[in-house]
């Protein structure tokens, strides 16, 4: 027997979360995308995509992020540093490539200086993994060592039933643990069966990947050329990405007031390493494909024993020239060593 | 909160060179002056900046031994700088630091020290050098090697006339060939041959070499044919920077992290980090 | 002997003898339904090319990206009509010397390949002719048929709700054949004409200012469209500027490479009707 939360009841879970003071989010489909927004009925909810285009991580780090506001008069300037909303949240049906991303992405924003925007957001969020029931061409979490019903960064994990009925439930972590106590006369026990975790084939082989990479000599290979001569540079993958945290700081206003904000940057573009005397580090297309692919399955283990990567395959999916990860890391997988 | 900047005064300004100041700056909050005197050390970094422009990363020019306020020397060229070359006294910019690692000046103690710096990149190079002959006593033989590429380029004139008073010091000055004046009586020619033609010893010696990376290039090559070993040579990087804290992803050469696990560098590390990413 | 085969070998023979130093094709993608843009520099390189109905990109965004053509060399292309009308535009604007691109033209109809004739852009001004009564894809007319029907209170919000996604990336400026300019208007900082950030205003800075910037040099070749990552119905924009400097002034992007650009040439015939 397990618990679980029949389909029928999801209206009375959100109602019961909205009465305990929660915002609930969920997969949606509006204007033509899909991403993740509130939501107050079950029937809002989009659940059966696949993966959202956007990722659960714009609510954590969003796009345009007010920093500070202030105000500039003759010899003084008053300036008052910004907080995000204190708003109790659940993210519900986030699936567990993107719920891992959370979790890769919060040593980087707590190393050494902590990053207060993300980890108030955080702190306030209960993330409610549905574990996937369908995988696509380019899905590739099993490729980085997770798999389709991970909990990775999950509080709460369900498993969709055979009989479409419902998800078996249960709580991964504290917040969840709390959060079920709220929702626990809807809960019902059931020895219904889960459907199927579908199979996702290892499209690279990771450690193969990663020592290639290791190795001081292949970074002025010739293949980072190759493989990225026909990226237009469009940064749609890093913007896609739910473990991409580039960013800019940038003052927007007019003379006498405006607001510093935190923005979305890439290491695609051009403009993302220039210095002022015009010197570029990564002056061309290859060489900033190289240090994204670096970065993920390099840099960022060796900093923080993580691959910055939890193969949702959006990069592939929305690639305008249809590159990607995936494609790089199999041509490194099958060179010949 | 991790990116609110702490509001400071400017003292006043001073024109190194053409297009460079110097700004000094003093603290408009006790309890951030008090957070600066308990972090700084040479060698660290901060970002400046001016509200409804944006911030510029530099070093700290000043030394850790004077620690009431903080000097900056910049080189007006983008959208901050720019604007803060026309701040005046009593203006409020903004300074995020200090961040980054710092010159391990108590490792240097009792040895030699030379210090070579090209056009600019005297700033950083000046904060440990003051920091050194502020407790002069801790150090052996002080020698400087500055170099620009004319003499209107030559920053902090009035120190430079300093060192060269002090007999504790050894002050070598250079401009490039075409840069000179005609009453320029010390030497032209690249800093790189002017100093293999000082000839200073490699013997107990820690070089602090900060410059464009051309001169830095060559000058290497010169302390190597010298006899230093690059793990004697510090030196600092500047990339492009947004946080200053590890975080916005744009500052790293290979795997290392400029903002937090540098500025500062041996001439070893930096020879070990990919080049083409330089 | 098929077209797809047909044409390799005129590639790989090309590339063989030295006419061309590089051919931009398509090759086979990650998925059954793609492919992607290849780029064949040897003769072996170009038996990967492919060619089917699959081929819908327009590759002339590469000839104008990395300074390609500064060395004055060849390149061969694969070209469908949108595809010429781009290149048209592009040597009308000299971003492209027609003598240095060597066109392998095709189209596809009825979910097949037909070849176009022709190797050199002044081969081609049968397309451009009939740009002048082509229509646009139903779905685009239903669409904007659709928007023009409402009310300016309902288009704006509208467009609105569209641009309320735009992340900013600026994916349809690189996927655009046009949007060649060495430096973006976005990307100046001194002063900062457009906000960086992807917020209401923002959005709307961006969208407006890249629609008038293609006002009159757009080949609706739907580049940005496929490539925004949100969604967002550019082709729509791109399509009601094209038909305002139709009507204004008679003007179809793209018809000929010798055409004057219609917002920086000026004609005493030119309609005043603007000039309050």
């Amino acid at each position: 027997m397990t618990r679980i939360l029949p389909k029928n009841k999801l209206d009375d879970c959100i109602a019961a979360w909205q009465k305990a003071g929660y915002s609930v989010l969920a997969p949606v489909q509006r204007h033509d995308m899909s991403s993740f927004d509130e939501v107050q009925k079950a029937s809002d909810m989009a659940l059966d995509l696949i993966l959202t285009e956007r990722t659960i991580k714009d609510h954590f780090f969003p796009q345009t992020e007010p920093l500070i506001k202030y105000k500039i008069s003759k010899h003084d300037i008053d300036s008052e540093t910004m907080t995000p909303p204190d708003k109790k949240r659940i993210f519900f049906g986030v699936r567990p490539c993107d719920a891992s991303g959370l979790a890769i992405d919060d040593p980087l924003f707590g190393w050494d200086y902590k990053d207060d925007y993300w980890f108030r957001r955080r702190n306030n969020s209960v993330i409610v993994t549905i574990a996937c029931a369908e995988a696509d061409d380019f899905c590739m979490c099993t490729s980085v060592k997770l798999s389709p019903d991970s909990t990775k960064g999950a509080d709460v994990m369900l498993r969709p039933l055979a009989s479409g009925n419902g998800w078996q439930i249960e709580a991964v972590s504290e917040r969840g643990t709390a959060l079920l106590d709220t929702v626990s006369p809807l809960l019902q026990e059931s020895s219904d069966q889960a459907a199927p975790v579908p199979q996702v084939a290892e499209k690279f082989d990771v450690e193969k990947v990663m020592e290639w990479l290791a190795d001081p000599a292949n970074f002025e290979s010739q293949f980072w050329k190759d493989i990225s001569m026909r990226c237009i540079g469009c940064g749609s993958c890093t913007f896609l990405c739910p473990t991409c945290h580039c960013f800019d700081i940038q003052d927007e206003g007019d003379t006498y007031q405006g607001i510093r904000r935190k923005n979305w940057d890439s290491c695609s573009f051009a403009l993302f390493t220039m210095h002022t005397s015009g010197h570029n580090p990564r002056n061309a297309q290859s060489t900033r494909w190289r240090q994204r692919i670096m970065h993920k399955f390099n840099y960022y283990q060796g900093k923080f024993g993580v691959n910055s990567c939890s193969g949702c395959g959006r990069c592939t999916r929305q690639c305008p020239v249809d590159m990607g990860i995936t494609e790089t890391l199999q041509a490194i997988t099958n060179l010949p060593r | 909160m991790i990116y609110t900047p702490f509001p400071m005064r400017v003292v006043s300004k001073r024109a190194e060179a053409p297009g460079v100041n110097t700004l000094k700056l003093e603290f408009v909050r006790q309890e951030d002056h008090e957070f600066f005197k308990a972090n700084y050390q040479t060698g660290m970094f901060g970002l400046y900046g001016i509200y409804g422009e944006g911030e510029s990363t530099f070093c700290v020019a000043s030394p850790e031994t004077r620690k009431d306020y903080i000097e900056c020397t910049f080189r007006q060229s983008g959208r901050v700088t720019s604007t803060l070359a026309n701040a005046d006294a009593g203006d409020i910019v903004t300074f995020r630091g200090p961040y980054g690692n710092r010159f391990p000046i108590e490792q240097f103690e009792g040895k030699n020290l030379l210090f070579i710096a090209g056009g600019i990149a005297l700033p950083p190079t000046r904060s440990v050098i003051w920091s050194c002959l502020d407790q002069r006593e801790k150090y052996k033989d002080v020698t400087i090697v500055y170099g620009a590429r004319t003499v209107a380029d030559l920053v902090y004139k009035h120190e430079l006339e300093e060192w060269k008073q002090r007999d504790d010091v050894n002050l070598v000055l250079t401009v490039d060939p075409g840069g000179e004046t005609p009453d320029w009586t010390d030497h032209v020619g690249f800093v790189p041959t002017v100093l293999e033609q000082a000839a200073p010893s490699p013997e107990n010696t820690i070089a602090v070499l900060c410059g464009p990376p051309i001169m830095i290039k060559f000058t290497l090559i010169a302390l190597e044919k010298l006899g230093f070993t690059a793990e004697n040579v510090y030196t600092t990087l500047e990339n492009r920077m947004k946080c200053g804290v590890g975080k916005c992803g744009r500052c790293n050469v290979g795997s290392v992290y400029i903002c937090k696990e540098g500025p500062v560098f041996t001439a070893a590390e930096v020879q070990a980090m990919p080049q083409a990413d330089l | 002997m098929g077209i797809q085969e047909q044409y390799r070998s005129e590639a790989a023979a090309l590339l063989s003898s030295g006419e061309v130093k590089l051919v931009i094709g398509f090759g086979p993608g990650s998925t059954a339904d793609r492919r992607r843009p290849l780029f064949a520099r040897t003769p072996e390189e170009a038996e990967k090319l492919v060619l089917d109905p699959a081929c819908i990109s327009n590759l002339t965004t590469y000839l104008v990206a990395g300074g390609l053509l500064s060395d004055g060399k060849k390149v061969a292309i694969f070209l469908k009509p949108d595809g010429i009308r781009s290149l048209n535009i592009l040597v009308s604007e000299c971003q492209v010397k027609p003598e240095q691109v060597v066109i392998f033209g095709y189209a596809i109809e009825n979910n097949e390949i037909r070849p176009l004739s022709g190797r050199s852009i002044g081969d081609f001004a049968e397309i451009g002719s009939k740009i002048r009564t082509a229509t646009p894809p139903p779905a685009v007319q239903k669409e904007a048929e659709r928007l023009e029907a409402m009310s300016p209170a309902e288009r704006f919000e509208f467009w609105k709700e569209q641009f309320s996604k735009c992340i900013k990336c600026y994916a349809c400026r690189q996927a655009c054949p046009m949007c060649y300019c060495r430096r973006c208007i976005v990307d100046v900082n001194q002063p900062q004409w457009v906000s960086t950030s992807s917020h209401t205003l923002g959005n709307f800075e961006w969208n407006l200012v890249r629609a008038f910037h293609l006002a009159g040099r757009c080949a609706a070749c739907g580049a940005c469209d496929r490539a925004c990552p949100v969604n967002i119905p550019l082709r729509l924009i791109n399509y009601r500027m094209g038909k305002e400097v139709k009507e204004a002034f008679d003007y179809h992007a793209g018809e000929s490479s010798d055409q004057k650009p219609v917002l920086a040439s000026f004609s005493q015939d030119d309609p005043e009707t603007f000039i309050l």
